[in-house]
């Protein structure tokens, strides 16, 4: 569904991603971890097209995507929660919600999904005309999450949902991402909380200083010994 | 006890809004020293005034909150209007004359208005496509300032074109529509100026239908609070920051063609409401939309009080001691600013 070959990709004169390739197919999770540092959310703004490649080409559904500005990527079916929300925080929950779904003129379609997303995240019909700056933390989380799914997209990229979150609620955000695949939305997911992302994503991809350095299904690199020492601290 | 429980949330509501309150305060005590001095006239002129300044004004919050341009040919977009409601409106006019018909002549004016306001939408799709696009595919740094040297350029191209092209005479009507002034409270109206009112208030109206209630009206919104956020969602920045100059464009025209008969059509024409403008968005706080349209009610408040109690050529003098004041006391204007550009460049 989605596959990059050999993307190189940074912010004006400094490189960060290296000859980076990897793939997602239809219907998966795939987690891609790694240190601080590393071009993880690069990679996925790239993907989004708010960063130019270098060289390289990025496919969707076998198309190249990486010479369309953003908001056409949007249309096309891939929605990005990116690690700053990018919220409209002086806009009520409901027209958060709403803006999500602007590539959908059909407003019949329009509240059905959002009467799905209510029903997936109940927090959010609760607080429903409340803005979306004086919201917390966690509900903010969710309500990205959900925005980014009101345009009933084909992949998700996820960044960092669980950052700076208590547990209880990044255990919610993480169920409403393995909710997501049962859906069949395929999910590429940016994790700091490697073990738990491990153990519920289908396939990883490690990322480390710009370079994928090791790839394989989330059973395999949770057993490999380097995951184990780097990330796990077992 | 309970009598200080609510009396301390008053206070500390008071202590946070204290701009807005000083400000109410100020302008109440004006209005009724205005209504003592010159009665129902001098009111009146007051809430017309500020009509037209806040449908200029609304404007340059708008084209500053969506795309951070401190637009400063935003009177050229006026004087723009002034001469196309003039050129359309005198061959009519002509026609009338020798063929009486009081439908058309009471259409006629409107017509020239909504002329004036079609050239303004496209003269803005133009200047925006032609020297901001460019600009902001090449950098986004010092766009601010950028942006602001540029529109001054804009500026004085206009003024000077117009200039050359139809010389610095004053083109003018003495009014549009050829009938008695009505009577209000006692008070005589011309019913140009009523109508002018109506046009800057129905415009307004629609404006903010159009930004709450549409589709593409909350896509200026989002737009306005996050850029980012908005590609994200599907939104196209290009083609909403070509319509909010388009429409702010449009709004300066239309107002420079209703006070057609008030202000004339000159070239430099567009300076006085350039500046009160400015004066009302700098006050009321950069950006703000709703500030904008009470902001200038406030401004034009000020004016008629400094007529009536100092002296007419005070007249830019005060408002802008106020804006001042209002400054230093509230940096980001009464009512204060939410744009996200000031603060992230």
């Amino acid at each position: 569904m989605l596959e990059l070959k050999n993307i190189n990709a940074g912010y004006d004169f400094l490189q960060v991603l290296w000859d980076v390739s990897f793939r997602v197919d239809e219907g998966e999770l795939v987690a891609l971890i790694g240190p601080n540092g590393a071009g993880k959310s690069t990679t996925l703004r790239t993907i989004a097209g708010l960063i130019k490649l270098k060289s390289g080409e990025i496919l969707f559904n076998e198309k190249v995507i990486n010479d369309k500005p953003t908001h056409l990527i949007s249309q096309m079916g891939i929605s990005y929660v990116s690690e700053k929300l990018n919220l409209f925080t002086g806009m009520s929950v409901r027209e958060n919600l709403i803006l999500g779904a602007y590539a959908i003129r059909d407003k019949e379609v329009q509240l059905e999904t959002l009467a799905y997303i209510f029903e997936l995240f109940p927090r959010l019909e609760e607080r429903k005309d409340q803005l979306a700056g004086t919201m917390s933390g966690g509900e903010r989380k969710m309500l990205a999450i959900a925005r980014g799914m009101m345009s009933k997209p084909q992949l998700m990229l996820v960044d960092e949902p669980s950052l700076g979150l208590q547990p209880n609620l990044t255990q919610d955000v993480f169920s409403a991402l393995i909710q997501l695949r049962e859906r069949g939305v395929t999910v590429l997911l940016v994790e700091q909380n490697v073990n738990a992302t491990l153990s519920f994503s289908d396939r990883a991809y490690v990322l480390e200083q710009g370079k994928i350095v090791m790839e394989g299904p989330s059973k395999e690199i949770k057993a490999n010994k380097h995951v184990r020492n780097a990330y796990l601290g077992i | 006890m309970a009598k200080n429980s609510s009396a301390r949330p008053l206070m500390s509501r008071i202590k946070d809004n204290l701009p807005i309150v000083v400000i109410s305060i100020f302008s109440l005590i004006l209005f009724v020293a205005i209504y003592i001095e010159g009665g129902n006239a001098q009111i009146f002129n007051t809430i017309i005034t500020g009509g037209m300044w806040a449908l200029l004004a609304v404007g340059l919050a708008l084209v500053f909150g969506v795309m951070n341009i401190p637009h400063f040919a935003h009177g050229e977009s006026f004087m723009i209007g002034a001469y196309v409601a003039y050129f359309t409106f005198t061959p009519m006019q002509e026609y009338l004359y020798t063929n009486p018909n009081k439908f058309l002549s009471a259409i006629a004016p409107l017509g020239a208005i909504l002329t004036a306001g079609v050239a303004g939408a496209i003269l803005g799709i133009i200047i925006e496509q032609l020297i901001f696009a460019p600009l902001r595919r090449r950098t986004k740094k010092d766009w601010i300032m950028n942006a602001f040297l540029l529109t001054v350029g804009i500026s004085f191209v206009l003024s000077n074109g117009a200039n050359l092209v139809l010389g610095p005479n004053f083109r003018g009507i003495s009014r549009y529509w050829d009938v008695k002034a009505v009577e209000i409270g006692g008070a005589y109206m011309s019913v140009d100026r009523l109508i002018a009112f109506a046009i800057s208030m129905v415009t307004i109206g629609a404006l903010w239908f159009f930004l709450r209630r549409t589709r593409v009206g909350r896509a200026i919104r989002a737009v306005s609070q996050d850029e980012t956020g908005a590609q994200l969602v599907g939104i196209n920045l290009n083609f909403i920051q070509t319509l909010t100059f388009s429409l702010a464009t449009a709004m300066a025209s239309i107002s420079g063609a209703s006070l057609l008969f008030l202000f004339q059509a000159y070239p430099t024409v567009g300076g006085t409401p350039l500046y009160y403008a400015w004066y009302v968005v700098m006050m009321a706080g950069l950006g703000n939309v709703v500030g904008a349209i009470i902001g200038g009610f406030i401004v034009a408040l000020l004016q008629t009080a400094t007529q009536l109690f100092v002296a007419v050529s005070w007249t830019t003098v005060l408002p802008t001691v106020v804006m001042i004041l209002v400054l230093l006391i509230a940096p980001s204007g009464i009512f204060g600013s939410e744009v996200k550009g000031v603060q992230e460049q």
